[in-house]
């Protein structure tokens, strides 16, 4: 069969594609600032992150078919992320030793109420003692497989299931991860918590 | 039971029993209040706004044309 011009449905048809195309990048580029945000903080560095969420976009854009419109966008994108992110070869790590239920989750504040002379001080002063670098570094500290639960929920604000979809992890495991995880975290900034 | 209240992950059931023992219990309330300020303190710490430049070579990956100015 040789090759004839299009005809007017097939022109038609090929500027809604085109359409739909441009419609779609520009909604996924309305959501890098929170891309970023959580790749920023799923790796060591902003170069790392910068080039993770570049190659998120750039694949993205290649797969745009693939997303179903009225889905979530932002979670669409996390899953490419993510993925990416696991491919370049993380290793798993073991998670740290933790030390008993109770203490560990206590601790950071009982460690913080400590450094206050005052007998019932409010949460803010006692929030006070810690310091925007020690949260950043603690949170580098935690390892990966709970981190990126740490990130998706407490500071993508995910729900427990979209965190599941995006790691493609069962909702149960999300739950243990971040609970252990926010353990992990507290227990380091509750190293780092300013002591005068 | 605190986790899942301050992700806002209870039913409506669970909600009101969580508020209840609050109110009736002041250490699990400050211990409450203390997690969602510490939560609240990650989430603002751990933010680093995006470099202006990546939102540029983002842009610029895009196959069809950026819209007109």
């Amino acid at each position: 069969m040789s090759e004839s011009a299009p005809t007017a449905a097939e022109t038609r048809r090929i500027a809604e594609v085109e359409r739909d195309r441009a419609r779609f990048e520009e909604e996924a580029l309305e959501l890098s600032d929170q891309v970023y945000r959580v790749a920023r903080r799923m790796t060591g560095s902003r170069e790392e992150a910068e080039d993770l969420v570049q190659d998120t976009y750039a694949r993205a854009f290649r797969a745009w078919q693939q997303y179903q419109p009225g889905t979530n966008l932002r979670a669409w994108l996390l899953r490419i992320l993510t993925n990416l992110n696991i491919d370049r070869g993380r290793r798993a790590q073991r998670s740290p030793d933790l030390q008993p239920l109770e203490e560990g989750d206590y601790f950071l504040y009982n460690k913080l109420e400590s450094t206050l002379s005052d007998e019932n001080p409010d949460e803010e002063r006692v929030i006070e003692r810690l310091s925007q670098n020690s949260v950043v570094d603690a949170l580098a500290e935690v390892p990966h497989d709970f981190r990126d639960v740490i990130v998706l929920v407490d500071i993508g604000e995910f729900s427990y299931a979209d965190a599941a979809q995006i790691l493609d992890i069962p909702v149960g495991t999300v739950m243990s991860r971040l609970h252990r995880g926010r353990r992990i975290l507290k227990q380091r900034l509750a190293e780092k918590a300013v002591t005068v | 039971m605190m986790q899942p209240y301050l992700d806002g992950m209870l039913t409506d059931d669970e909600v009101a029993e969580a508020r209840a023992h609050l109110e009736e219990c002041p250490p699990c309330d400050r211990r409450y209040r203390f997690e969602e300020k510490l939560r609240h303190f990650v989430r603002v710490a751990a933010n680093e706004p995006m470099p202006p430049d990546l939102r540029e070579r983002l842009a610029s990956l895009r196959a069809t044309a950026p819209p007109a100015a």
